[in-house]
């Protein structure tokens, strides 16, 4: 184990930078100033909160911690963990935090994070901080700045904040050395965003200890300044960088904020310098074993990871996506907690849908504790929608029944992209207004938002939402999207590709952004500009089947077949369950006439479907392929029902009347077909094939002879009294009326309610639809 | 005689008719099919006068069902137990208290036509008939958005016929662009700028998953009527009509007093051959599962299964029909004996079968018992056209204005006063504006087409006639109007197929056969052409019309150079002449005694081409001459 930071001493990549808080070196220089000293700080710290607020309430004793000064760092969220870890009741009883806001105003009064821990908690963290110091340490984010840490049993001292509260006892500032008087109060300016006195403070200080950490601190105050160059300078000065870890990840920080990315790379590596340290250690011996398990409760996340999180960005800027992926699955692989970075891997489409899977099933969340569970779902609820439904669906549920997290944002996410992906636009708006309504401008939740919107084509809202946005965040890619977006739905491509541009420069990784903006030149059939913007797309989207899709379908669209199978196929292996691919290449195996290649792939694509909504475009689209696949190879029968059924629920079109006319006409059902052609003219009268069907079927109704078996002869016979009890004509009726048998009746309304699940599996469907399909997947 | 039994049997019937009309007349005002209530009223009100004397609390409810304003105050109060047919117990109609202060709130809303608000309020509404409510509003509010932009196409896209005129030949068999338009407004999406779409399908959608989550069972069976009935309608207007048409059946199985799920279900029989499929299933396999007061839960006796036979047969006429008709009118009638609905049915019948002077009297007997009654009015004011009762038709017009200028029925009986009047333009006009109220109006679409045929403007009559039939397929006369349309067009092609189709309505009568014949004739399929004109002949009573029929087959079978037959065809005619003394000497017997004579001149049998030569004395002068030269020329030769 680690020895803790003596004031030159700097954090190895194994720790957080809580190692290096004011309280860390405070610690060591007072050493010796264990418990003992406690009873008199308990007694000093009542006589200052006397002196300085007003007495609290009765029965606020315990909260006279809160009125201390140094409450900004009893208090920070640590304080909240550290009950957490220990007390599985206030972990889920927001009331306490309510009690004690109310109990006293005093976070108002002295510092932003007003919260304090009962006494009893206080006590039980006091005793088991004897016994275990390292149970204390949870804190779960990277905020480097606000934490402290304990350090080994051995050295445990009132630098722990939850040592100072313990008893109601408080740190006595008169007790501290005067340096450390300064780094508290540096501290606390820069928690409290007062950049100008941390800054003071900070360089009085670095000045009288010329300690690297203090240095580091300075130069964290001159980032949070956003002065990278003068960090940078000041880091370079001590070559902090090269003997501090820390340092060296504030180094990068600021290199990335300058946009100097080869520098950048340069100060973290374009490897993982620790990544062979690692190996040592892991057989090093058992006793580390312990010591890691230590060492992993440092509730931070661990510099290593950081680093590999900051090569990874680096790589990202830079446009080096597969090291940037690999970076950022090490950096995971290293620390969990570094959501960062497992954030960029799922969002920014770095992974195959089966690679994300397969990661979170690397990922050893066992260092989460108590939490494993929770944050794990959570993660899985990361994950691509597109496979492993059922596991998605078991975290949720899992959230929402044992954690109440179901409306969490996360949750209501994961709810929205699986109604999105089902095409259920109008419940999914549902769900985002629902919780917009909260939380206004949530970034994840508005470009799903935005798409359904488009997809629904709701421009007036779309036309609110893009001018609040622009207005309130004119530097976000989410705003200018959302303008675009407005643009494509009024078909103004023009100025829609201009927006997209915008948002896409604003922030290169925004697929859907990128996305439109290819669109853009497609639906204007600008081949080659399409084809280089869906290119890019996927250069920069590897784990996104959509840009492939895409490109597929560009090469379609100008008969380039081998071309649109090679990246059908590529598409087709990141995601071989959406049905849009599927759909494709079906409608390219059509094309290069290979019929029954086709219909595998479209009948497939159709049970794919048969979830969705069966109005939805995509699954009428299929169905239609399907149903010209089945005509070219010459299965009438299927084909006319996948027609028919198209025919039931969706909207009327003119294609689908024509060449189910044409059916009819094949299979020589005359009246049936001049019903449907004559229903297609009425919707298009000039439609040339239409016309030229309906004459040829007129004509040869003209030749038709009228025996017994013309409709008009036996309808006479019907309808003739005398020959009205022939038994024959009758059930050869009967079959044309299929209500009349009680089986058939609830055949029939059965179907009615499976309609789109039933026929899909028959069914066939449409070719000319790669255009409508692209348009619906636009902006996903 | 048969005396007590029958009498009393009867007048259990009568109970249970009567129970039943005054529920559906209350309940389903409560939820707002309002035609439905009214004709079960109406039918109320018609019932014989025979006081039945059950109990008090019955006698009661009588007087509040007189109106719907006093139902709506009676259901608060808790209604009598002894009631069986009352389903609906408690204050609540069987609400709970907070749906049914929701009720109220809605019932208002919708009785001020606010139908988006509705559907607002009663989106978590979870009880069958409340969401039932939500499921019509939407569908309402959805059908005055897509008639609103249709109406201005309408209105502003007809007058310009001419440039449908330009239209070229290609596209008459499609229409135009109006039509275009509304059945794409009517199948279309209709999106707001809010993003709510409203469509048939979603709305469907929505239906279907609701019933199939709903228990069955325990559901109120009026619920479930109304849903499925709901459904039925939904379907239908998607043109799905064969599962529209087991929708309605469902839900009049939940509950037989609703008069317009019959209408629309007879609206989805478009084949006279299903009409009888139709009513066989109603015989045998139609089950109650909705609790009816007693005698009318069982199908032979459910007073609503007979008025639908009463209509379906009065829509669907084959031979036999007819008896049947008038026995369960009769029936009927004994009944409900001041039912206006019934006697227009049999009037409506009369005319149907050109029975035009008993429809008249019907009519004014209507006229008087209810003044103003306008439904079915229209069809009064054909009659008077059809038998030229101008002055009478005149009344009429001015009256019906001064009662409502803007009923459908109103505008039609003006458009027939002012066609009577040759004034087709002003006609037309009036048949527009019907449209524009009604547009469901199959008998007005078809009667402007008349107009425009009048008006020699066949592409607009092609029009007319189409929607029409796009409206109701069974309206033969506009299937035939399109024929003979299409036939002044010279495009027999087309022609033929609509005379098939009127045909098929239409078996048993003459004309139909007669014009198919003579379109095979013209588009020169002679065998077909010889079929049909067999088959006129079977129907024809006339023998004026048989001459010609005669005559007109055996050209066919010239044409197939079966002389035999054709030379037996006209010598047919020619005994028809005949037989009849004279009296029908046609053009047609010149014409068969000419060829008579010229075929046997070629058989060189002079004597008999002399005979028949000699005989013919009229026709135009051509075939005088010719006739003589064939007497001269055989006398030359037999001396």
């Amino acid at each position: 184990m680690r020895n803790p930071m003596s004031p030159g001493d700097t954090p190895s990549q194994r720790h957080s930078t809580l190692t290096i808080s004011p309280f860390i070196s405070n610690r060591s220089a007072r050493n010796h100033s264990t418990s003992q000293h406690q009873i008199p700080a308990a007694s000093h710290g009542d006589r200052l909160n006397g002196e300085r607020t007003d007495p609290p309430a009765a029965g606020n004793r315990s909260l006279s911690g809160a009125l201390n000064p140094f409450h900004t760092l009893i208090n920070s969220p640590l304080g909240q963990k550290v009950t957490k870890t220990l007390s599985v009741s206030s972990f889920n009883t927001p009331h306490q935090v309510k009690v004690h806001n109310g109990g006293g105003n005093n976070t108002s009064r002295n510092n932003m994070f007003g919260y304090t821990v009962p006494s009893t908690l206080r006590k039980v963290s006091l005793q088991r901080e004897y016994k275990d110091p390292s149970n204390f340490i949870p804190k779960g984010s990277s905020a480097p700045q606000q934490q402290d840490l304990p350090g080994d049993p051995s050295t445990t001292t009132l630098t722990t904040n939850t040592v100072a509260t313990t008893a109601a006892n408080e740190i006595d500032i008169s007790e501290l050395s005067s340096v450390d008087k300064l780094r508290y109060w540096r501290h606390d300016a820069l928690m409290q965003h007062m950049l100008t006195t941390a800054e003071y403070v900070g360089d009085k200080v670095y000045s009288i200890t010329g300690d690297p950490n203090d240095a580091f601190w300075l130069a964290q105050v001159y980032y949070n300044k956003g002065e990278y160059i003068r960090a940078i300078n000041y880091m370079a000065i001590d070559s902090l960088d090269s003997v501090n870890v820390m340092c060296r990840y504030l180094m990068g920080l600021c290199l990335i904020e300058l946009q100097r990315y080869d520098d950048a790379l340069d100060v973290v590596g374009e490897t993982n310098p620790y990544a062979s340290e690692e190996i040592p250690s892991a057989h090093i011996s058992e006793d580390t074993e312990t010591s890691r398990s230590q060492e992993t409760t440092d509730g931070g996340v661990k510099l290593e990871s950081s680093l590999c999180f900051l090569r990874g960005k680096i790589f990202c800027a830079l446009n080096n996506f597969s090291s940037a992926k690999d970076a950022f699955k090490e950096a995971i692989a290293i620390d969990v907690k570094n959501f960062e970075a497992f954030n960029e891997l799922t969002s920014k489409s770095l992974l195959t849908p089966q690679q994300e899977w397969d990661l979170i099933e690397t990922l050893d969340f066992s260092i989460l504790d108590d939490n494993e569970d929770i944050i794990k779902n959570f993660y899985v609820l990361r994950l691509s929608k597109l496979i492993n439904k059922e596991r998605t669906e078991a975290a949720q549920r899992l959230l929402a029944e044992e954690y109440n997290l179901d409306s969490n944002v996360d949750y209501i996410h994961s709810n929205i992209e699986i109604l999105f992906s089902q095409c259920k636009f109008g419940e999914c708006l549902h769900v985002c207004e629902a919780y917009l309504s909260k939380d206004e401008f949530n970034p994840k939740i508005l470009p799903i938002y935005i798409s359904c919107l488009y997809e629904v084509s709701a421009k007036n809202k779309l036309f609110l939402l893009s001018h609040q946005l622009t207005e309130k965040f004119p530097k976000k890619a989410i705003s200018w999207f959302s303008v675009a977006t407005y643009y494509m739905c009024m078909s103004k491509l023009q100025e829609a590709r201009t927006f997209f541009a915008k948002s896409s420069m604003l922030d290169p990784t925004f697929a859907p952004a990128w996305l439109g903006f290819a669109h853009t030149y497609a639906l204007e059939g600008e081949q080659d500009q399409a084809l280089s913007a869906y290119s890019t797309a996927a250069r920069f989207f590897p784990g996104s089947h959509l840009p492939n899709l895409f490109l597929g379908m560009q090469y379609m669209s100008s008969n380039t077949l081998s071309l649109a199978e090679e990246y059908f196929t590529l598409a087709y292996d990141i995601c071989d369950r959406d049905p849009l691919v599927l759909n494709e290449m079906g409608v390219m195996y059509y094309k290069k006439e290979d019929y029954e290649k086709s219909k595998k792939f479209l009948k497939r694509a159709a049970e794919e479907t048969r979830e969705l909504d069966s109005n939805s475009k995509t699954a009428i689209s299929i169905q239609t392929n399907l149903g010209h696949t089945y005509k070219k190879l010459g299965d009438y029968e299927h084909a006319i029902k996948c027609f028919k059924y198209i025919l039931e629920d969706s909207e009327r079109d003119v294609d689908t009347y024509c060449t189910l006319g044409f059916l009819y006409l094949k299979t020589n059902q005359l009246q049936k077909a001049v019903d449907i052609l004559h229903r297609a003219l009425a919707i298009e009268p000039s439609n040339q094939n239409a016309n030229e069907m309906l004459v040829r079927a007129l004509e040869l109704n003209v030749a038709k002879e009228l025996d017994s078996d013309h409709p008009l002869v036996m309808n006479s016979y019907e309808m003739n009294p005398l020959k009205n009890r022939d038994n024959t004509a009758l059930s050869r009726k009967r079959t044309l009326m299929p209500f009349l048998q009680s089986s058939g009746l609830s055949k029939r309304s059965k179907r009615n309610e499976h309609g789109p699940i039933e026929s899909p599996l028959e069914g066939p469907s449409k070719v000319p639809s790669t255009e409508t399909n692209n348009e619906m997947m636009d902006l996903e | 005689m048969q005396g007590d039994t029958l009498e009393s049997a009867q007048l259990k019937i009568l109970e249970g008719v009567k129970l039943g009309l005054r529920r559906s007349a209350r309940e389903l005002s409560q939820w707002k099919l309002y035609k439905s209530a009214k004709w079960s009223a109406e039918a109320l009100h018609g019932l014989t006068n025979v006081t039945i004397d059950t109990n008090a609390a019955d006698s009661s409810t009588t007087q509040d069902n007189d109106s719907p304003l006093r139902n709506r105050i009676n259901m608060a109060i808790p209604s009598s137990p002894q009631v069986p047919a009352e389903q609906v117990s408690g204050p609540y109609m069987g609400l709970t208290e907070s749906e049914y202060d929701l009720y109220l709130f809605i019932s208002t809303l919708f009785d001020c036509k606010e139908f988006d608000r509705c559907v607002f309020f009663l989106r978590d509404a979870e009880e069958p008939r409340l969401k039932f409510l939500q499921f019509y509003s939407e569908y309402l509010s959805w059908d005055k958005k897509t008639r609103e932009s249709t109406e201005n196409v309408l209105m502003t896209g007809k007058p310009d016929k001419k440039s449908e005129k330009e239209l070229s030949e290609k596209h008459l068999l499609g229409s135009n662009f109006l039509q275009d338009n509304t059945q794409k407004q009517s199948e279309g999406v209709f999106t707001s700028e809010t993003g709510q779409q409203t469509s048939l399908a979603i709305i469907l959608n929505e239906l279907r998953v609701y019933l199939k989550k709903l228990d069955q069972r325990s559901a109120n069976t009026l619920g479930l009527a109304l849903l499925h009935y709901l459904k039925g309608v939904l379907l239908n207007r998607q043109g799905n009509k064969s599962h529209a048409l087991s929708a309605f059946l469902e839900s009049l199985s939940y509950y037989t007093f609703n008069w317009t799920c019959w209408l629309e279900l007879l609206d989805c029989i478009t084949r006279p051959d299903e009409s009888s499929l139709i009513l066989r299933h109603l015989n045998e396999k139609f089950i109650i599962k909705g609790d009816e007061p007693v005698s009318q839960n069982v199908p032979e006796n459910n007073i609503m299964l007979q008025f639908f036979k009463l209509a379906l047969l009065q829509e669907f006429n084959y031979s036999g029909s007819v008896d049947e008709f008038f026995f369960i009118l009769e029936n009927l009638l004994i009944l409900l004996p001041n039912f206006t609905y019934l006697k227009s049915q049999s009037a409506i019948m009369n005319y149907n079968y050109m029975d035009y002077s008993v429809a008249e009297n019907i009519f004014d007997n209507i006229f008087k018992c209810d003044p103003y009654r306008l439904e079915d009015l229209d069809i009064y004011s054909n009659i008077l056209y059809v038998m030229q009762k101008h002055s009478k038709l005149a009344y009429l017009a001015q009256y019906v204005s001064h009662v409502d200028r803007f009923r459908p029925e109103t505008c039609c009986i003006v458009a027939n006063y002012y066609s009577a009047r040759q004034e087709h333009e002003k006609s037309i006009m009036y048949f527009r504006r019907a449209l524009v109220l009604n547009k469901k109006s199959t008998s007005a679409w078809t009667l402007m087409g008349h107009e425009f045929v009048e008006l020699k403007n066949s592409h607009a009559a092609i029009e007319c006639y189409r929607r029409a039939v796009d409206i109701n397929e069974r309206d033969y006369k506009a299937w035939f109007g399109l024929g003979q349309a299409y036939e002044v067009l010279d495009m027999h092609l087309y022609s033929l197929y609509y005379f098939q189709k009127a045909c098929t309505l239409k078996p048993l009568d003459r004309r139909m056969w007669q014009a198919l014949a003579e379109c095979y004739g013209l588009l020169k399929n002679s065998e077909q052409a010889i079929e049909c004109y067999r088959r006129a002949l079977q129907l024809s009573s006339n023998a004026g019309q048989d001459v010609l029929l005669l005559f007109r087959m055996a050209e066919q079978y010239e044409l197939i150079l079966d002389i035999e037959s054709c030379k037996q065809n006209m010598l047919k005619c020619v005994a028809l002449e005949d037989s009849s003394d004279g009296s029908f000497v046609t053009d047609e017997t010149v014409k068969a005694r000419l060829w008579l004579a010229r075929y046997e001149m070629r058989m060189h049998n002079y004597q008999e081409a002399y005979d028949y030569a000699k005989r013919i004395s009229n026709g135009t002068s051509q075939e005088i001459e010719e006739a003589r030269t064939i007497a001269r020329n055989c006398r030359q030769l037999f001396n």
